[in-house]
């Protein structure tokens, strides 16, 4: 018994196209991205973003803010942002290490892509789960202070690594809470600003380029540690 | 667990430390938004159960769940080794960060005892999340583990706080971010200085807590691979036991009555913690007259003295006037009307009673805007002629606010209003009659009327 009947096609079969053409290119470019999406996890990402946008959904038509000011008002959604800016950090753990960025020549436009997709399609999750009304700030403070919390979100892989990169943004929950309740309006602490804040929006789109940058250059932090399969 | 632990110490300082030392040098308020408010917990809690998550996710995530089911060991206790380790890095550094706080408190003179049983809480919670996000951990082992955990337990706070705001008694006192009247009821400051901390409250918590960690550690034992029957027999017996401990718990709370110095728990309480506190007062002369302290308060002995000074030297000689001033415990009876006034009158010979518990001391207090040294001198003698002229809780009749101010007005405090010019009518223009009168005649008269006036048997027109 050889294996030599084993490189012909089953009868029937479509032939693959040629090496070299566009469909070629286009059908390896579309099994690269989708290996380097199932790879991150990012269905199961997909699906905890829609769950984070039906909570926020949930919490604002039920009126689950605290009691208070403004200020106040924001905790709850402020935590599910934090949530999926969480979720997106985390799909930045890759399992390969080494040999994939040996070989994996796509690597940084890969981690480039993922992360805006991820970004924009949580974005529209969230602003659909804002539709219940009550958001405060409106949309214009989400965009903000979501797009801010997944720079950091990324800047924290890229320090501490894929699996941990979910403590950025939640120290920085922390923070923004703490000062919210003392009435600090620094602008890097963008959730206390006003959402038509030029210094906050400024800062927030700072910190996001320099996430989107780091993540696209070096890539989230490799640990000997934590190599293994993509759990 | 070690690696996340300088991320959470700059947090604690951040959240927990910083806002504290806002407040007025006493246990009760230092430990408001910390303890009370449950800050120190927040900002461990979840982070713990994140790293908690990644541990009991860990044999999961690297495939090897099959390979170490079939150890010699159960599975479960393995796993429960894994979670004792994490529980006990965070424990640990729970309790050696909430010490240096203390120890920087007590470096800093703070008055009164540290809240130990409100430790004895965030320790209790502190574990209860390391069991909540090992269990997660264990039966989701994945990537997103962690970040859902700790995602959890922040909504799973502040959906606390929001309860407790709106629910101000009953079962939500459980929740252990339910910052309504919980702190040993409203006279928040006074706990620790006058009397004990209260631990009916804290016992019914750490009792949920303790449930909610039992339970979710019992869970992690009832699958099928994480031993034999006997084994998982006595998880589901833990999982059971901690639900009733937890359920039991909120029970105790939903009784909970607010009383004059803290939450009673009926079934929990100990007699012997109404005992107030033994202390030798700091005192000091004012005008004559003797004012004592609790030693707690005794930074603030000088400014009492000297916003007293001009109020004594108006009404000494007088009948009705104070022997002595002395500081008592501040009470907020609950389902009362308000607040008691915060000074008052009392036994005979008359002695000053201050519950100085119940106001801003001079210096910062927290998230409001403290009184200036001016400004609290400027109250405590609006309150010392509040009473002297027998006011009570409510403003006065027009004879008691003439005769309080023009004795405000001889202790060198103008006559107020919403603007200086407001300061017209009836009233004001008796007060400044009397105001005017020679300081021996206005003596003379109201050593003669005080008995009528507290009595409420004056008119503005019988005044001189």
């Amino acid at each position: 018994m050889t294996t030599t009947g084993l490189h012909r096609p089953a009868p029937g079969s479509v032939p693959p196209p040629a090496a070299g053409t566009r469909r070629y290119r286009a059908a390896a470019g579309w099994r690269l991205g989708r290996l380097y999406l199932v790879s991150r996890r990012v269905p199961m990402a997909l699906a905890l973003l829609a769950g984070l946008g039906a909570l926020l959904w949930t919490a604002l038509h039920w009126h689950w803010n605290i009691a208070g000011g403004p200020a106040a008002r924001q905790f709850i959604p402020l935590t599910i942002e934090t949530g999926a800016a969480a979720v997106i950090a985390v799909t930045t753990y890759g399992p390969f290490g080494e040999p994939e960025r040996a070989a994996g020549r796509w690597l940084p436009w890969l981690r480039l892509g993922a992360a805006v997709a991820l970004t924009a399609v949580a974005f529209g999750v969230l602003a659909a789960g804002a539709a219940a009304g009550g958001m405060p700030g409106g949309t214009l403070a989400l965009l903000r202070n979501f797009g801010g919390l997944v720079g950091l979100g990324l800047l924290s892989a890229v320090v501490l690594g894929g699996p941990f990169a979910w403590t950025g943004p939640m120290a920085y929950l922390l923070v923004a809470e703490g000062a919210l309740a003392h009435r600090s309006a620094t602008p890097w602490v963008w959730p206390t600003r006003p959402p038509h804040d030029r210094g906050g929006a400024i800062c927030a789109c700072l910190v996001l380029v320099a996430g989107l940058v780091l993540i696209t250059v070096r890539g989230p932090r490799e640990s000997d540690r934590e190599s293994g399969p993509a759990s | 667990m070690p690696w996340i632990l300088p991320l959470i110490a700059a947090l604690f300082w951040f959240d927990s430390y910083r806002p504290s030392t806002g407040t007025s040098a006493l246990y009760g308020l230092r430990t408001y938004w910390s303890m009370g408010q449950g800050h120190t917990i927040i900002d461990f809690g979840p982070f713990v159960a994140g790293v908690a998550a990644w541990m009991g996710s860990r044999d999961g995530r690297r495939g090897l769940a099959d390979l170490v089911t079939a150890t010699a060991r159960p599975r479960w206790a393995a796993q429960l080794a894994t979670w004792a380790a994490t529980a006990i890095w965070a424990v640990a550094a729970y309790l050696v960060f909430v010490s240096v706080m203390f120890a920087v408190y007590a470096h800093q003179g703070v008055g009164g005892t540290p809240p130990w049983w409100y430790v004895a809480v965030g320790a209790t919670g502190v574990i209860a999340f390391s069991a909540f996000g090992f269990a997660i951990g264990a039966f989701w082992p994945s990537r997103f583990a962690a970040p859902v955990a700790a995602f959890g337990g922040f909504l799973a706070m502040y959906l606390s706080f929001q309860i407790g705001f709106h629910h101000t008694s009953g079962w939500a006192l459980i929740l252990p971010t339910n910052s309504s009247g919980n702190f040993d009821g409203s006279a928040q400051a006074d706990s620790g200085t006058f009397y004990p901390w209260l631990p009916d409250l804290p016992i019914a918590r750490i009792m949920f807590l303790a449930g909610i960690a039992v339970a979710a550690l019992g869970v992690t034992g009832l699958p099928a691979r994480a031993g034999g029957r006997r084994l998982r027999a006595a998880a589901a017996v833990l999982t059971l036991a901690g639900a009733a401990l937890a359920g039991t718990a909120v029970g105790l709370a939903s009784t909970a009555q607010e009383s004059a110095y803290g939450v009673v728990i009926p079934t929990l309480h100990d007699a012997a913690n109404d005992a107030p506190i033994t202390y030798t007062p700091v005192c000091g002369r004012s005008a004559g007259v003797q004012v004592c302290l609790n030693p707690a308060y005794g930074r603030w002995l000088p400014d009492m003295t000297a916003a007293l000074a001009p109020v004594l030297t108006e009404v000494a000689g007088l009948p009705g006037a104070p022997v002595r001033a002395t500081q008592i415990a501040a009470a907020y009876p609950s389902g009362g009307d308000g607040p008691p006034q915060p000074i008052m009158f009392g036994g005979q010979p008359p002695v000053l009673r201050m519950q100085l518990g119940l106001l801003h001391m001079p210096g910062p207090c927290g998230f409001c805007v403290g009184p200036t040294t001016a400004q609290f001198a400027d109250e405590m003698r609006l309150l010392f002629a509040h009473a002297f002229v027998g006011a009570g809780d409510s403003p006065g009749s027009p004879a008691q606010q003439a005769v309080q101010a023009a004795l405000l007005q001889g202790a060198g405090v103008q006559f107020a209003g919403p603007t200086p010019q407001a300061a017209t009518g009836p009233v004001y223009a008796a007060a400044r009659r009397l105001a005017t009168w020679p300081a021996a005649a206005r003596h003379a008269w109201l050593a003669a009327h005080l008995a009528a006036l507290r009595a409420d048997r004056l008119t503005l027109e019988e005044l001189p």
